[in-house]
């Protein structure tokens, strides 16, 4: 074989590869393309052993022309190869298309119970003014429910609350949560800044805004100078901390006897914003709270001396609240734990 | 109270409206409820003057009338099946259109062949008189035309009066109220008697046996009276107040008890023996026919007005039957006492007679009330029923006491208000109320509180204090305190100003429901929805969990709502699946729910109360959807939302066993009691995972075939938190996993292979998890193989291989040996 035999079969070599590289459908063809050609029985290197044959000084002419024949096969076979596997790619990923607008996989939400929930927020919001949680029994003695809080046996003022007794003697059901005052007094010196969240019970007929277990928070605040002014700016706070600022509210006597003086805290009606409803029968006002100065037999039955301290308490009904917060218009539905209440929580 | 503002206006001028009244009374402490408009509902009635009066000629009980209801309007025919009308009476017309209290419409109608247009009203459906049977006679110079409303409508405040404010539970109290707010002047009645005939003290005379349940007694006699209807007016009052009329005599009574909130008694003179009233307490046995004409037996604490031969009456709460005034009685003995509230309270309730009198009792009374009472009583009585009123009165304790001193230090009043009121302020607003200032003196003494030493004031801290005469009636105002809320209710409390407190801040205390929101905050994440349910559960609710109606464990209220709300909650149990039942029936069948809430039981007689978790999942448990299976709940969904429970709040995860006793609403192989470590190595029994008993769940009526429960004591969930959160070095070699499959006999359990794993492995086990459970061939009938993948691992350094074999072979042992245990190779 002469040189001129070899560099035209060479060159034929490299068309025929080429051709074959650009023909091989799928990766596996491109392989035996591969193997055909330039394996190492392949086509090159089968001519290229000829090379013997040559006179030695073309042997270096002709292993140039076989080297850039390989490189050009190699390089033809790599952009096959990635052509081929951006189709490939392209098959599968569209073989892989679904439905986008089918529904994602459901998991379960969770609620957390509005009422637990706004005791929570309460206790956060005076949280910020330095209040700290303590918790007394539902099971209450009378004399902590009623006689520490200056309310003795036989006392008119018992009417207020219908209470519900136990068959165990000196025991009741805490109609308020008014007597962690005492708890907390007999449990602390001041300076007093105390929330008690819990639930009540009073004998009551279930209406739209009764019911005979219900949730209250107490407030209790006793130092050497905490006032009215003091009393009022918290609730002022709160109130704006839970229905938005600006809300105007209104401070009016009430009567309690663990309390002198006594306050009824009135916010103006969220449902109607003052100009009279049903809500809040035609005033444009809500009680919220009943609140007032620790009377000093109070302070006195907590062990503190009232010559020296002074302070507030205040008891939030926790289903009013939530009730105004959500607009609940009937305060039944927070133990009927019905899932299409809870699921919106 | 209901307050007629007609009535008012005689003890006190308003000028207000009946809605800006009601705010100024609202804002002074005493919270109008609600306003009534009376005869708003008055539609179309109007005052007619009869101008015939015919009988109907085919009906015995018609009579037909002709009326003329203004000058210049055509003669209306009108059928009236009452007989008391008469030519020239003027009575209230329904015209055609008209529409009467409750919504009845009055239109033409034909009754027995004759037209009638409209219908003559009486008393009672115009809600102005209790008299149904008659026709209302108007007086004579009730002009004819007009409409009714104008000449009885009237607006009715519903005052919310404090038990602390009995005085204020009469028009002349809440008259005082008024005029504190617009400074008018309050009008007393004028109370002025002609006495003629034998005097009082020949007809009657009193024992009282304990004045301290009696302080003061006051009788009057009346007699020659003619028993009858009150004047019109005097019924339109009552009524409008919600008191009913009934006789001239005992609506002056009743008259009195709402204008001065003084309730007295009146008796027909001729049922007392002897004329001798005696006030004494019941006796064993005996008995009393009250006015109710009930006849009750006597408890030996009841206090009585008696006669000689017996009782006539529970004194202060209500009168009895055969002293009853009556449309025969000539004369009447009037009783104005003044009795212990306390003994008047307890008799009220103890007969279940709560009456407008025994509410006014039980409050207290000014002792010159005795007095004025009997003396207004016996005036209208002879007003109304042309009595003479008797000479003189009986009365046990004569001497009238004093206005009470009450030193204060307006400091002390400033420095509890928090609002700067100087002492001139102070006076001029206590003035309002009636209640008079002097300077105080050296020697005076402040009372604090009322059962307290009170605070002497020496001569400097006198210059600087004052002095409150408090008049009788106000029997609320005791204490330093009290005054400041008198003043600053005078003053208005809604100008205390509000302002953020400067006084120091408490220390530092954790929040003891913590650990109870994060368990919250971390089931809710896991998809849980929380529930509250009544503390307060029925005594089937308890006997369905075994638990006897009358176990001594169990806390009973005494006067419950209803049987279904008598017991406290020994479970959560009941609420739960009672949620689950309610939601099923709205088809909700897939749930699952958790409740924190209070158990409560006896425990050595003492009431004690435990916080708990239950969880409830049923149906369902991975919602139901197009691209994956359900998973219908069990037991290992309950524990394993324990375990992650547990693994969030960083406690270890509770070990399970099968518990010695099953309870009577588990299933009986699917009941695990879980058991957890404490950061001291404390056991600590966790609770309990299982599915109800299938008759359980048919007992309370849940329909779902897959229900499971976890009942978590959060005592010790709490015992169990780590003290802190402690970060562990993880070992940085690499770790080796083995996995085994550990074939087990009868009565071996996943725990016990579990335990004797981690035993045997102790030092070099880093993970130990079960994926596997297998039964069937070729393993024997009772055996299973439980197929574990062990993490091995050393702290320091990488395990060769004949380590790890070593650990391996040693755990076959010990199941071999410990468990009868073979591997499955
Ligand atoms: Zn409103």
């Amino acid at each position: 074989m002469d040189l001129e035999t070899i560099s035209a079969r060479l060159a034929a070599l490299e068309e025929a590869g080429l051709a074959a590289i650009r023909g091989a459908a799928d990766p596996d063809a491109l392989e035996a393309v591969q193997v055909a050609y330039l394996g190492r029985r392949g086509e090159l290197k089968t001519l290229l052993g000829g090379i013997g044959a040559l006179p030695a000084e073309h042997r270096p002419q002709v292993g140039a022309i076989g080297n850039r024949v390989r490189e050009t096969l190699e390089a033809a076979l790599q952009v096959r190869r990635a052509e081929l596997d951006a189709a490939a790619l392209e098959a599968r990923l569209a073989h892989e298309a679904v439905d986008v607008t089918l529904p994602g996989r459901p998991f379960r939400r969770g609620s957390l119970h509005p009422l637990i929930e706004t005791n929570r927020e309460i206790a956060r919001i005076f949280g910020q003014f330095g209040f700290v949680v303590y918790e007394g029994p539902e099971v209450e003695t009378d004399v902590r429910n009623f006689q520490a809080l200056n309310i003795p046996p036989d006392h008119p003022a018992r009417d207020l609350w219908d209470t519900l007794y136990t068959d165990v003697p000196g025991y009741l059901l805490r109609t308020h949560t008014s007597p962690g005052q005492i708890h907390v007094m007999q449990q602390t010196a001041p300076p007093i800044r105390a929330l008690l969240p819990g639930r009540c019970f009073r004998y009551e007929a279930v209406d739209a805004s009764h019911g005979f277990e219900f949730f209250q928070v107490e407030g209790l605040m006793v130092d050497e100078g905490t006032t009215m002014a003091d009393l009022r700016g918290l609730l002022d706070a709160f109130t704006h901390a839970m229905f938005g600022g600006g809300r105007p509210t209104r401070f009016r006597p009430g009567y309690y006897p663990f309390t002198e003086p006594s306050v009824a805290f009135d916010v103006q009606c969220v449902v109607c914003d003052g100009l009279g409803c049903a809500s809040c029968k035609r005033t444009g006002w809500m009680t919220i709270l009943g609140a007032g100065m620790v009377h000093p037999v109070v302070l006195r039955n907590g062990g503190l001396d009232p010559e020296r301290y002074q302070g507030f308490a205040f008891g939030l009904g926790t289903d009013r609240i939530a009730i105004l917060r959500y607009g609940i218009d009937d305060i039944r539905i927070f133990l009927e734990n019905d899932l299409r209440f809870l699921e919106q929580f | 109270m209901r307050v007629p503002l007609s009535w008012l206006r005689e003890y006190v001028e308003i000028e207000l409206s009946p809605e800006a009244l009601a705010e100024r009374l609202t804002l002074l402490g005493m919270e109008v409820q609600a306003i009534e408009h009376r005869g708003a509902d008055w539609r179309r009635i109007v005052v007619g003057e009869l101008v015939t009066v015919e009988p109907h000629p085919q009906s015995d009980h018609l009579l037909i009338t002709t009326v003329r209801t203004g000058p210049g309007e055509p003669l209306l025919t009108i059928l009236t099946g009452a007989s008391n009308v008469a030519p020239g009476q003027h009575v209230p017309v329904a015209v055609p259109g008209a529409v009467l209290p409750g919504g009845r419409r009055i239109e033409v109608t034909r009754m027995a062949g004759r037209e009638s247009q409209g219908m003559l009203c009486s008393g009672d459906e115009l809600g102005l008189t209790s008299d149904a049977e008659g026709i209302l006679i108007l007086p004579l110079e009730t002009p004819v035309g007009a409409p009714l409303v104008d000449l009885y409508g009237d607006a009715v405040l519903d005052v919310d009066v404090k038990p602390n404010r009995g005085d204020a539970l009469s028009l002349l109290g809440l008259a005082r109220e008024v005029a504190a707010v617009t400074g008018a002047q309050v009008r007393w009645p004028e109370i002025a008697l002609s006495e003629s005939g034998t005097p009082t003290a020949e007809h009657v005379a009193v024992e009282v046996t304990d004045a301290g349940l009696c302080p003061r007694f006051v009788a009057r006699y009346v007699d020659e009276l003619d028993v009858g209807p009150s004047p019109l007016l005097v019924q339109a009052r009552l009524s409008a107040a919600g008191v009913r009329p009934v006789s001239n005599v005992v609506d002056a009574s009743n008259y009195v008890m709402l204008e001065l909130g003084k309730p007295t008694h009146t008796f027909d003179a001729a049922a007392i023996a002897e004329g001798r009233i005696i006030v004494r307490l019941a006796r064993p046995g005996e008995r009393l026919e009250t006015l109710d004409h009930v006849v009750r037996e006597l408890t030996a604490d009841t206090l009585l007005i008696a006669d000689p031969r017996g009782p006539l009456g529970l004194a202060g709460v209500m009168g009895g039957a055969a002293s009853e005034v009556r449309d025969a009685t000539t004369a009447i003995v009037i009783e104005s006492a003044v009795f212990d509230p306390v003994s008047i309270r307890r008799t009220a309730r103890r007969y279940a007679l709560r009456s407008e009198a025994s509410l006014r009792f039980e409050k207290g009374q000014e002792p010159r009330l005795a007095r004025i009472g009997a003396d207004r009583v016996a005036q209208l009585v002879a007003q109304w029923a042309g009595g003479r009123v008797a000479p003189g009165r009986i009365d046990t304790a004569p001497v009238e006491p004093a206005p009470r001193r009450l030193p204060f230090r307006p400091a002390r009043v400033v420095r509890l208000l928090g609002a700067p009121i100087d002492a001139a302020e102070m006076r001029a607003l206590l003035a309002r109320v009636e209640v008079e200032t002097a300077p105080a003196q050296p020697g005076d003494a402040v009372r604090v509180a009322a059962d307290m030493p009170s605070v002497v004031l020496d001569a400097e801290a006198a210059r600087e204090a004052l002095v409150a005469i408090v008049p009788t009636h106000r029997r609320d105002l005791e204490i330093e305190a009290d005054l400041a809320e008198e003043v600053a209710r005078v003053r208005g409390y809604d100008r205390i100003p509000g302002r953020l407190p400067e006084t120091p801040m408490p220390e530092y205390r954790p929040d003891p429901r913590r650990a109870v929101d994060a368990v919250r905050d971390a089931l809710a994440g896991r998809g849980l929805d929380e529930v509250v349910t009544h503390a307060l559960i029925g005594p089937h609710d308890h006997e369905r969990l075994g638990i006897a109606a009358d176990d001594p464990g169990t806390i009973r209220v005494t006067n419950p709502i209803s049987a279904e709300h008598s017991q406290l909650r020994r479970s959560l149990l009941p609420g739960l699946l009672r949620v689950l039942v309610e939601n099923e029936r709205q088809r909700r069948v897939d749930v699952a729910l958790f409740e924190v809430g209070h158990v409560h039981d006896l425990a050595a007689g003492e009431p004690r109360e435990q916080p708990m978790l239950g969880l409830l999942l049923a149906g369902d448990q991975a919602g139901a959807a197009w691209n994956q299976p359900p998973r219908p709940a069990d037991l290992w969904e309950a524990r394993g939302l324990v375990d992650a429970l547990c693994s969030r709040l960083g406690v270890p995860l509770p070990e399970a066993t099968v518990p010695a006793e099953i309870p009577p609403y588990a299933h009986p192989g699917r009941t695990a009691q879980l058991r957890v470590s404490g950061p001291d190595g404390q056991a600590l029994d966790l609770g309990r995972v299982f599915e109800p008993h299938p008759r359980y769940l048919e007992a309370v009526g849940a329909r779902s075939p897959h229900v499971a429960v976890a009942l978590v004591s959060l005592t010790a969930l709490q015992a169990a938190l780590p003290r802190a959160r402690r970060y562990v070095p993880f070992p940085r070699v690499p770790a080796v996993e083995r996995d085994l499959a550990i074939v087990i006999g009868a009565g071996r359990s996943a725990g016990d292979v579990e335990r004797v794993v981690r035993d045997a492995a102790a030092p070099l086990l880093r993970g130990l998890r079960l994926f596997d459970v297998y039964r069937g061939a070729p393993l024997g009938p009772d055996e299973r193989s439980l197929a574990f993948r062990l993490t091995l691992q050393a702290a320091d350094r990488t395990l060769t291989d004949e380590e790890i074999d070593a650990a391996v072979a040693q755990v076959v042992d010990a199941l071999a040996t410990r468990l009868g245990a073979r591997i499955r190779s």
